[in-house]
C-alpha cells in the first residue's frame, strides 16, 4: 500500500491501553469485553470476519513474477481507539498540514515565492523527478491540486502524535476503514452501545461532494464523475470499485475513455457520454500517453490536452508528488508557516538532512542509534536501521553517505505505540499506525472522524505493510 | 452504462454457456466409452466433439493422437486449451470481477466460488474415472449462476445483455453440432431406421440434453431426422433449439431498443430473422439443404453481433 515503516524500535514501547500501568477508562470496557471472549468464539468469530471480506470481494493482489493471487488482509477484531482529545488535535494537524500542501503545490508551479524566500532551495524542487514542468504556470480547477490526502502518523507517547509521511498522490486503504468498520458493527454491536463512536461510512459521500466542487471551468451544468482505474489486476482494486459503487459513479478504464476536440468522453451503451472529473488512481506518467510515457495502455491519449483547455479536472493534479517528496516531507513545518502563518499543531519526526554538512556530521557519528534511509527510495529498499545493523552494513552506509550525501536522509529510533491483538488466548500489544483521510474541496476540508489502524501483527515488528505480512484495525474515534 | 460494461456482462454468460455445452459434450463422449467396439479409447465420436467445440486443429497441434482421456482433460482443465471449461469459467469470473458493482454479490458470489471450487479440483490429478463427478459439479454449478442471476438480478439493461450472451454462444452451439454431424441427418435410403441412425440420432440429443425432451415432445414413435431438425430447429418448446434462441435474442434487443428508445440495425435484423424462422419447415430446411441452411444461419448471427457490438460495446456510435 504504501513504503514501508522505517522507524525502528526503541526500548519501551507505549501501549496506548495503559496510562502509568493502569488501562485507561476508554480502553477498559474493550480490555474487559475480549477478556471475556473464550477462545472458541474468538476463533469462530475471526472466521466469520474473513469469510465476510471474502464474500464482499476485499482481496488484494499480491504481485510475483509468476501469477498473481488474491489474498485477504489479515483483520484484527481488537479495536483501536482515540479519544476525541486525541482527536481534535489530529484532525486539526491533518487539515493545517493539507491547506499548506496544496498551497504549497500551487506556489512552486506558479511565482515559486517560497523559493524567492529562500525558505526551500530551488533545487530540490525543481530538480525532484516528482516535479511536473508541464503543469509550471497552469491554474488548476478552484487551485485545489491534491483534494484527498492520506496522512500517515505514528504515536510515540501519551501525548505526540507525529507525522511519519503525506500521501497526496494517490492514498489507499480507505475502503478498508470503511469495511472494517462494517463488519465490527455486524459482529459484534453491543459494543457500539456501550461507547459512542463517530460513524465512517459517510466518507464516500463527503468525498463525492468534494470531487464535485472542483469542476472544471468548462463545465456548464453538474459535473460528471468518473474513478479511473488501472484494471482489475491492480492490487488496490477492491477499493476503486468500492469508492466508485459508494458514490454512485462510473468506475472507468483508460479504454472506456477518449478525447475528440478537446472533450474527454466515455463510451457508454447510449453513445458517448461527456465527463467533467475524473478521480484517478493511476500514476500521473501513465494517464496519457501522448503527453507523458508513451508505453501506457491504461491511459486516455488527449486527456493532458482536455485538461489543460479546462475541459475536464483530473483529481489529484499531475505534479501533486512534489508535495510528499520525502526531501520536502522536512520542510513541511516551514511550508506551514509560510502560508498559513501558523504553528504545526502535528510535528514532523525530527529528520536530519544529510546534503547540510552540520547535519551529516551528526548523522555520521550516531549512524547506530539512527535509521538512514534514501530520498527518492520506497518499500524499505536502501534503508539501514542503525540498532540492528551489522558493522559492515553501516561501513557501506557511511561511505555511501559521504559520497551522495544528498541522497540520504536519518531519523531517530523511535518506539511506535502498541495497541492489543487477539492471539489464541492472549492479547499481546503490537505496533500501530494511522492514516486518516483528509478531503480539500473548493473552500472547504472535511476529515471523516477515523482512519486506517494498520498493525504488524509480527512480534517486535515494525512492518505494518499489507504485503508483508501487516494487518488491519478498526479505528474508532470518540464522540464527546 | 458503460460499454465495457455491457460486454463484460454479455461475454461472462457466453463464458458460462461454453462451459455448459461442453460439459455436456464430455458427457456424450463419457456414454461412448460405455459402449463396447471402441478400438483402443479411439472413436469418430471423439473427434466430432473436438470439431463441435472448434478446437480440433488446436488438440492435434499438441498431441498427435485422439486419446480420449486426453481429450477429456483437455476439454476441462488441460491449460494449453484457451476454451477448457476452467478457462470459460475463469474467463467468466474475470469479466464479472471487471464490471463487480453490475451484479449482485449472489452473482458474484456463485460465479466466485464455482471457480475456486473448479480450481482444487483441477490441481488434482486427473483420472478419467472422475469424469461423471466433474460433469455433474460443472453442471450444477452452471445452474447455480444461471438460477441466482434469474432470481437476484435487477431486470435492467444489464440483465438483458447477460441474457443476450448466453443465446448467442448457445445458438452458435447448437448450429455448430447440427452441422458437424449434418450427414447423419440427410435422408438416405442405406442408412434410415437402422440401428446405426437411431443411435448416432440419440447421441446427438444427448449432448444437447434434450433426449429425454424429444421422446416427450414427439411421442415414443421411431426418431426420424426430418423430426430432429424440427425439434432443434424450429420447435419453441426445445430450450435448445435455434429458434428458441432467436427468440431471446429479439426480445432482449428490443427490450434494448426501448430502454434507450435508439433503434438499431441488430434488432432489424434478428426479427426479421425471427419472422422467416416461424415460417419454416424441416422439409423447407432440407431443400434449402442443411449444410448451406447452417452455414447461413451462423453467418446472419453474426453480422446480428457485429451490429450489436458496434451499437453497444464500441460505444463511439452517436
Amino acid at each position: 500500500m504504501v513504503g514501508s515503516r522505517y522507524v525502528a524500535e526503541g526500548t519501551h514501547m507505549f501501549n496506548e491501553t495503559l496510562s502509568n500501568s493502569k488501562i485507561i477508562k476508554h480502553y477498559s470496557l474493550i480490555m474487559d469485553w475480549a477478556k471475556s471472549l473464550p477462545e472458541s468464539i474468538i476463533i469462530k468469530r475471526k472466521t466469520e470476519a474473513e469469510d465476510l471480506f471474502k464474500k464482499i470481494g476485499i482481496t488484494f493482489s499480491v504481485y510475483n513474477n509468476f501469477d498473481t493471487t488474491e489474498r485477504l488482509i489479515p483483520f484484527d477484531m481488537f479495536p483501536r481507539i482515540i479519544s476525541s482529545l486525541e482527536w481534535i488535535r489530529i484532525s486539526k494537524g491533518i487539515i493545517q498540514r493539507s491547506l499548506a500542501l496544496n498551497a504549497f503545490i500551487h506556489d512552486v508551479y506558479h511565482s515559486a515565492e517560497i523559493i524567492k524566500a529562500k525558505i526551500i532551495p530551488a533545487n530540490l524542487v525543481y530538480r525532484n523527478p516528482a516535479y511536473e514542468i508541464k503543469m509550471a504556470g497552469f491554474d488548476v480547477p478552484k487551485n485545489i491540486y491534491s483534494p484527498i490526502i492520506g496522512t500517515d502518523i505514528i504515536r510515540t507517547d501519551q501525548k505526540k502524535f507525529l507525522v511519519l509521511e503525506d500521501n497526496c498522490r494517490t492514498p489507499s486503504g480507505v475502503s478498508y476503514m470503511i469495511e472494517n468498520r462494517e463488519i465490527m458493527m455486524r459482529m459484534f454491536p453491543e459494543l457500539f452501545e456501550s461507547l459512542k463512536v463517530e460513524p465512517v461510512e459517510n466518507y464516500p459521500s463527503f468525498l463525492l461532494d468534494t470531487l464535485e466542487s472542483l469542476a472544471p471551468k468548462k463545465c456548464s451544468k453538474k459535473p460528471k464523475i468518473v474513478v479511473l482505474t488501472p484494471g482489475s489486476f491492480n492490487s488496490a482494486y477492491y477499493e476503486h470499485s468500492f469508492l466508485a459503487d459508494m458514490m454512485g459513479v462510473e468506475l472507468v478504464q483508460g479504454t472506456d475513455l477518449y478525447v475528440d476536440e478537446n472533450i474527454t468522453y466515455m463510451k457508454t451503451t447510449r453513445g458517448p457520454e461527456r465527463i467533467d472529473i475524473i478521480y484517478r488512481r493511476i500514476d500521473d506518467q501513465f494517464i496519457d500517453p501522448i503527453t507523458f510515457d508513451r508505453s501506457s495502455l491504461i491511459g486516455v491519449p488527449g486527456l493532458f490536452d482536455s485538461y489543460k483547455a479546462g475541459y475536464i479536472n483530473i483529481c489529484s493534479a499531475p505534479g501533486s508528488g512534489i508535495a510528499d517528496d520525502k526531501a520536502i516531507y522536512t520542510y513541511v513545518p516551514k511550508i506551514i508557516k509560510f502560508y498559513l502563518g501558523e504553528e504545526p499543531i502535528l510535528e514532523n519526526v525530527r529528520t536530519w538532512r544529510c546534503y547540510l554538512k552540520s547535519e551529516k556530521e551528526y548523522v555520521l557519528k550516531n549512524i547506530e542509534k539512527l535509521v538512514v534511509k534514501e530520498v527518492h527510495g520506497s518499500g524499505g529498499y536502501g534503508m539501514l536501521i542503525g540498532p540492528k545493523a551489522s558493522k559492515k552494513k553501516i561501513d557501506i552506509f557511511k561511505a555511501k553517505i559521504k559520497l551522495f550525501p544528498e541522497n540520504y536522509i536519518a531519523q531517530p529510533t523511535l518506539s511506535l505505540s502498541s495497541v492489543p491483538i487477539f492471539l489464541k488466548k492472549n492479547l499481546p500489544p503490537r505496533h500501530v499506525d494511522l492514516r486518516p483521510f483528509c478531503l480539500v474541496g473548493n473552500k472547504k476540508v472535511k476529515l471523516v472522524s477515523g482512519g486506517l489502524t494498520r498493525v504488524a501483527l509480527k512480534k517486535n515488528s515494525l512492518v505494518v505493510n499489507s504485503s508483508q505480512g501487516g494487518g488491519v484495525k478498526d479505528t474508532w474515534v470518540l464522540t464527546e | 452504462m458503460l460499454s465495457r460494461t455491457a460486454e463484460n456482462l454479455f461475454w461472462a454468460a457466453r463464458y458460462i454457456e461454453r462451459a455448459d455445452s461442453i460439459a455436456r459434450l464430455l458427457e456424450v463422449g463419457y456414454r461412448i466409452s460405455l459402449i463396447p467396439n471402441t478400438q483402443s479409447g479411439y472413436n469418430n465420436e471423439w473427434e466430432s466433439i473436438l470439431q463441435t467445440s472448434d478446437i480440433k486443429d488446436e488438440y492435434l497441434f499438441h498431441y498427435k493422437e485422439l486419446k480420449k482421456n486426453k481429450i477429456e482433460f483437455f476439454l476441462l482443465f488441460d491449460n494449453k486449451n484457451d476454451s477448457s471449461i476452467i478457462k470459460c469459467i475463469e474467463k467468466a469470473r474475470e469479466n464479472i470481477r471487471m464490471v463487480r458493482t453490475a451484479v449482485t454479490l449472489e452473482v458474484w458470489n456463485s460465479i466466485n466460488s464455482s471457480f475456486q471450487e473448479l480450481e482444487k479440483i483441477a490441481e488434482k490429478k486427473y483420472s478419467s474415472r472422475e469424469l461423471p463427478t466433474i460433469i455433474d459439479f460443472v453442471k450444477k454449478q452452471v445452474n447455480l449462476i444461471r438460477g441466482t442471476i434469474l432470481n437476484t438480478q435487477l431486470i435492467n439493461d444489464g440483465y438483458d445483455f447477460l441474457i443476450l450472451g448466453t443465446y448467442f454462444e448457445r445458438a452458435d452451439f447448437t448450429a455448430r453440432i447440427i452441422d458437424v454431424k449434418y450427414f447423419i441427418l440427410l435422408p438416405s435410403a442405406n442408412y434410415v431406421g437402422s440401428q446405426i441412425d437411431n443411435f448416432q440420432w440419440s447421441l446427438m440429443l444427448r449432448s444437447i440434453s434434450s433426449y429425454r425432451a424429444f421422446k416427450w415432445a414427439y411421442g415414443n414413435n421411431e426418431i426420424d431426422s426430418k423430426k430432429i431438425i424440427d425439434f432443434l430447429i424450429l420447435n419453441m418448446m426445445c430450450p435448445r433449439s435455434l429458434i428458441f434462441s432467436i427468440e431471446k435474442i429479439d426480445h432482449h434487443l428490443k427490450r434494448l431498443k426501448i430502454f434507450y428508445k435508439q433503434k438499431t440495425s441488430a434488432e432489424s435484423s434478428i426479427s426479421s430473422m425471427h419472422k422467416k424462422f416461424q415460417k419454416l419447415s424441416a422439409q423447407k430446411v432440407l431443400k434449402f439443404g442443411l449444410h448451406d441452411f447452417l452455414k447461413k444461419f451462423i453467418l446472419d448471427l453474426s453480422s446480428v453481433y457485429k451490429n450489436l457490438e458496434k451499437k453497444y460495446f464500441l460505444g463511439a456510435e452517436k
